[in-house]
């Protein structure tokens, strides 16, 4: 195991040699002693496995014994070279189906952050270099396990098509923390350019043809408001994300794609129980394709309401239910079936789903879960030629292990 | 004034407060020295007197008691803080805000989370649950924002490495201070 890994996480050298270098910028020699004293290491494992009656999520999970395709992996390193600076940064491994080279460790984040100012009305800072996105409650740590209310977070919002545009943007963002007298108010808004991985060809469409998308700049803006003890939670998510398609010539030819989500989150939390709710817009354009059945201008539609009850001091109960509408011109997709582009019921999917978890150990997490589905309106685009079926049931169990 | 009294005054709302208990112990003393009557009788007077005797010394004890149970913020001698709003110290423990009222770096430790003094002191003096506590350094770790606080395994440790880390704040129970450490009281 442990041979293996340190193969795999080879490439996790250059990042380490940047940071260092990173480190030397900002870093006096009289502080290096104390900047390793706040040197953290943390990572995660998670494995899972799944079984569904039709359709295949995350690898072949209608067939016999299910798939074991969903694995996670992400280590980290943060410390602070001087009081006001932080330097963090985390490799992830992630194979959700696919091919075993999707588990090729990428750069997840990567920053350096600089706090202008902390006192005890406010709190100001900017980060620089890879930046986590802030979209709704649960993205910027999407993959880690013991931060989800289940295995799978909410697909209407959190989906895995084109997750890669979500995950991070290069660039800067800037954070604001002020601390009323009602509760405290969080800003974070950042410009930067996207990951724009295979995953955005394929759910557009354009995964045949020789072009790729490649992210450009783009904004995003979360404004969360944390009533006095937390109870309350509710935050405002925007985005203007920009990629453009190149190389498509001379099929598609060459174009762009600007997604602009709203996302409205709310919360509310008990010792025992949390009730949580998001709804989102997002608006979809492809635009400038040679190919005029290429440009397209859609918002869907998304919402879920998740009730998680603790019990037992390490038990957790998750009851959700959760939809998608690719098109809220045409939720139900009886249209976009009778133009010829496929079943009605790719166009959107609903989720009612209820789950488990049990933390046996601070550092282990078990969970289970079941998902009765109708439509595959997330579903990740697949090779297969065959059609997927309208109703279908997923099963998952996952284990995970944090350091 | 030693930092065992400054802590006193630090939950206005506590319910168990240091009484004196000593005036009441000699109530039941005459009662030992009664004649049994029969075997009922002096069964039922047994009873009676380990009864009283019970509540002479643990009943009027325990307010004392529970204040050795008390949880007290806690912090290096160096550090120049006076009481600290609730809604402060809430903040520096979920990590978000790194630095004390007057500007001195600070270096949060805390105990595992299954440690009942853990869970005693998030919800009686932070008034957060340890979940959400848990939840928000999670955030921060794993997604570069911030770190965790430095866990220490027992309440001995918690003192000593408080008393000796510049910056160092914690808590423990009032029955574990001494004078190597400030309690900080805290404010609404």
């Amino acid at each position: 195991m442990t041979v293996s890994m340190s193969c795999r996480w080879q490439s996790s050298f250059r990042v380490r040699w940047s940071l260092a270098a990173l480190a030397g910028l900002v870093c006096q020699p009289a502080q290096a002693a104390d900047a390793m004293d706040t040197l953290q290491v943390h990572g995660f494992i998670s494995q899972a496995w799944l079984i569904s009656d039709d359709n295949d999520l995350f690898g072949p999970s209608s067939e016999g014994g299910g798939s074991y395709q969903y694995t996670e992996l992400g280590a980290n390193l943060s410390f602070r070279p001087h009081p006001d600076v932080l330097v963090a940064a985390q490799v992830l491994s992630r194979r959700a189906g696919g091919e075993g080279d999707d588990l090729q460790p990428k750069l997840d984040h990567g920053v350096i952050d600089y706090e202008w100012l902390s006192n005890t009305e406010r709190r100001l800072g900017l980060q620089l270099g890879r930046f986590k996105n802030p979209f709704g409650f649960y993205n910027q740590t999407r993959d880690m396990a013991f931060t989800r209310p289940g295995i799978l977070l909410p697909q209407s919002i959190y989906f895995d098509r084109t997750r890669s545009l979500a995950l991070a943007s290069d660039g800067i963002s800037i954070y604001n923390e002020e601390y009323l007298d009602s509760g405290t108010l969080r800003l974070q808004a950042g410009v930067g350019n996207p990951q724009a991985g295979s995953d955005l060809d394929g759910a557009l469409g354009l995964g045949e043809s020789p072009g790729s998308f490649e992210g450009e700049t783009s904004y995003i803006g979360q404004l969360l408001y944390e009533h006095e003890e937390g109870h309350v939670t509710a935050a405002l998510s925007a985005a203007d994300v920009e990629a453009g398609y190149r190389n498509g010539k001379p099929g598609p030819g060459d174009g762009t794609f600007h997604f602009q989500p709203w996302i409205l989150s709310l919360q509310y939390t008990e010792e025992l129980w949390s009730l949580t709710a998001e709804y989102a817009l997002r608006g979809i354009q492809l635009e400038d394709f040679d190919a005029p059945g290429r440009n397209t201008d859609t918002t869907g539609e998304s919402w879920y309401v998740q009730y998680t009850r603790r019990f037992q001091e390490n038990w957790q109960w998750l009851l959700r239910y959760d939809v998608l509408v690719n098109d809220r011109d045409d939720p139900s997709g009886t249209r976009f079936e009778a133009a010829g582009g496929g079943p009605a019921y790719t166009r959107y999917a609903k989720d009612l789903t209820t789950g488990i978890q049990w933390r046996l150990h601070p550092q282990v997490l078990l969970a289970a879960e079941y998902h009765a589905i109708e439509g595959t309106g997330w579903l990740p685009a697949s090779d297969s030629d065959t059609l997927p079926e309208k109703y279908w049931n997923l099963f998952l169990m996952q284990a995970s292990f944090r350091f | 004034m030693s930092s065992k009294h400054q802590g006193n005054h630090w939950r206005k709302d506590s319910p168990r407060r240091i009484t004196e208990y000593t005036d009441s112990k000699p109530a039941t003393l005459p009662a030992i020295m009664l004649e049994p009557v029969g075997r009922r009788a002096s069964a039922w007077l047994a009873r009676l007197i380990c009864g009283a005797l019970m509540v002479a010394l643990f009943g009027h004890g325990l307010p004392g008691m529970a204040a050795e149970n008390d949880v007290v913020l806690i912090a290096n001698p160096q550090l120049a803080i006076g009481p600290l709003p609730r809604d402060t110290a809430r903040a520096i423990f979920a990590m978000r805000q790194r630095t004390s009222p007057s500007g001195q770096a600070l270096h949060v430790m805390v105990l595992p989370d299954a440690h009942p003094v853990h869970a005693r002191f998030a919800k009686g003096l932070l008034d957060v649950y340890p979940h959400q506590l848990r939840l928000a350094w999670d955030r921060m770790v794993f997604s570069g924002t911030g770190q965790a606080p430095e866990r220490v395994a027992s309440q001995a440790e918690m003192l000593k490495q408080v008393a000796t880390t510049p910056g160092g704040l914690g808590y423990i129970e009032r029955g574990y201070l001494d004078d190597s450490v400030h309690v900080l009281p805290l404010a609404e």
